[in-house]
């Protein structure tokens, strides 16, 4: 099976982008609060 | 069928004007007559779909109504398990997925009376955005053959636009609902993470996936939207949040509504044509009453590069064995975007679905806390010609479906409803249209504001020009 080309650099810039933005999560986060934060945000229904 | 709507034509029965055999008779003619060269259809079940609407029939002749889509045809995403049917998720294998149980969002539209014209056409695992596939036929264009339909439910879309049924089913992990719905001039709604059950559809991503409405106006949307949402048992994702009313508030206009205008990413390297009608999209609203206010937001491309890292990885996951086992069978593009899933890792994806909570937190709170909805266009251009799916190098291949689809891509991330409206049509004749984002749950906000955008602007009216 052939790889493509671009394949090593685009897992880096995933792998960088992940770093980057990751640099200062807080040690509390974990994935659950995602769908905390879908509730928290919740439009009022009228 | 193309001067129906869902709304219309459920009346037209249920008013005997018209009968779920008549309907259905038409829906399967046109499709004989146009499916040959638009390639929406993966499997058509003629037979199954007149037996049910000779049985809908006779039930309306007593008297005795399913419910609001009593004798409405309709068509699902070859992704859906649909009890009796092949389901191929776009791949060479016909039986390529099946389910313990029927697809929860079609066994609750067929419940309330719809009928299953069959199967659509996808891209190979809802793999890329452009609606090509190589074993069942490119999807085309309705408005423009040989351009591309959008995907991954590029049949739904082409199917609803061409008129060959009222509405579909779709399935957005990245903008696949979205993408096709704005190729192809229809309107496409992805509702919040959890609103619409997942169950008994193939899965891609599960924590980016959503099963959708496809439709040829907002109205026609937001009904198959009240009957496919709600907590499921069979999907632990599902919400329990109790489903509003979509259709009460409808037409209830946009005076006072805030529009956030995004200043930065979604404007940035969008064809002119594109973003000058989202803009004049933008003054109609403005002149029906809604204050737009435009303002940056959280910047996109870490949420689409926070959904490209779980994405890849649950789809490695997902498709493990048909990788391993046949990888001649995948689409090179494929192979290659499974490829790389395999090799992020786990500390990279773990960190990916940790960054998404507190990225959707900044997002709700940045853009909601003084607006009620987000506006912004879905496709960089107007749908490019197929070949622009389908030659050149992977690696520039890969590279285009990414950037197709970088305007959608984070709204999964961000579990966000987004619905897509047409917009206008470009001078070569091809669908504009906007996104419509509102805060979770938010979806009667949303719709509301499409039909408002829909009624004044009268875009749906228009028909690709195919009889």
């Amino acid at each position: 099976m052939s790889e493509p080309q671009s394949q090593p650099a685009e897992l880096a810039n995933l792998a960088a982008a992940i770093e980057r933005a990751g640099r200062d999560l807080a040690l509390a986060e974990e994935p659950s609060r995602f769908i905390a934060a879908l509730d928290a945000g919740a439009e009022e229904q009228e | 069928m193309t001067d129906w709507t869902i709304d219309s034509l459920a009346g037209a029965i249920r008013g005997g004007k018209i009968s779920p055999v008549e309907a259905t008779e038409e829906c399967l003619a046109r499709i004989r007559r146009l499916d040959p060269r638009l390639r929406a259809f993966i499997t058509l079940d003629a037979a199954g779909a007149l037996g049910t609407a000779k049985a809908l029939e006779v039930e309306a002749t007593a008297g005795r109504w399913r419910g609001p889509l009593h004798g409405v045809p309709l068509a699902f995403k070859d992704l859906c398990h649909v009890r009796g049917l092949p389901t191929s998720c776009g791949t060479r294998t016909p039986e390529y997925f099946a389910a313990e149980h029927e697809c929860t969002a079609v066994g609750r539209l067929t419940d309330a009376g719809a009928i299953t014209l069959g199967k659509l056409n996808m891209t190979e695992l809802a793999m890329g955005p452009f609606g090509d596939n190589a074993h069942h036929g490119h999807v085309q264009n309705p408005w423009r053959p040989g351009h591309v339909s959008g995907g991954s439910s590029s049949g739904s879309g082409a199917a609803v636009a061409a008129g060959l049924c009222l509405g579909a089913l779709g399935s957005d992990t990245g903008g696949s609902i979205r993408l096709p719905a704005a190729c192809c001039g229809i309107v496409g709604m992805k509702a919040t993470y959890g609103r619409v059950s997942r169950a008994g559809a193939m899965a891609l991503s599960w924590s980016n996936d959503h099963v959708g409405p496809m439709a040829s106006t907002v109205r026609d949307a937001a009904l198959l939207l009240q009957i496919i949402a709600g907590r499921d048992p069979r999907d632990a994702t599902s919400s329990g949040r109790a489903v509003p009313d979509y259709l009460a508030g409808i037409d209830r206009g946009v005076s006072g509504l805030r529009v956030t205008v995004p200043e930065n990413f979604f404007f940035q390297g969008v064809d002119a044509e594109m973003a000058a009608g989202v803009r004049e999209a933008l003054r109609t609203l403005e002149g029906l009453g809604a204050r737009l206010r435009e303002s940056r937001v959280p910047d996109p491309q870490v949420m689409n590069d926070v959904c490209g890292v779980i994405s890849r990885c649950e789809g490695a996951a997902v498709h493990t064995r048909l990788y391993r086992e046949r990888p001649e069978e995948l689409h090179p593009v494929v192979r290659a975007r499974l490829d790389l899933g395999f090799r992020i890792p786990a500390h990279d994806y773990l960190q990916a679905l940790r960054l998404r909570a507190r990225l959707t937190r900044a997002f709700i709170a940045e853009v909601f806390a003084g607006s009620d909805v987000l506006i912004a266009p879905v496709i960089p251009e107007p749908a490019p010609p197929l070949a622009h799916a389908t030659e050149g190098p992977i690696a520039e291949l890969v590279q285009r479906q990414s950037h197709f689809s970088r305007l959608t891509r984070s709204f999964n991330g961000l579990g966000l409803p987004a619905l897509s409206v047409p917009c206008g049509v470009s001078r070569s004749g091809l669908p504009l249209a906007l996104q419509i984002v509102g805060r979770p749950f938010g979806e009667a906000t949303v719709l509301r504001v499409g039909h408002a955008y829909e009624q004044s602007a009268g875009w749906h009216r228009r028909r690709p020009p195919l009889d």
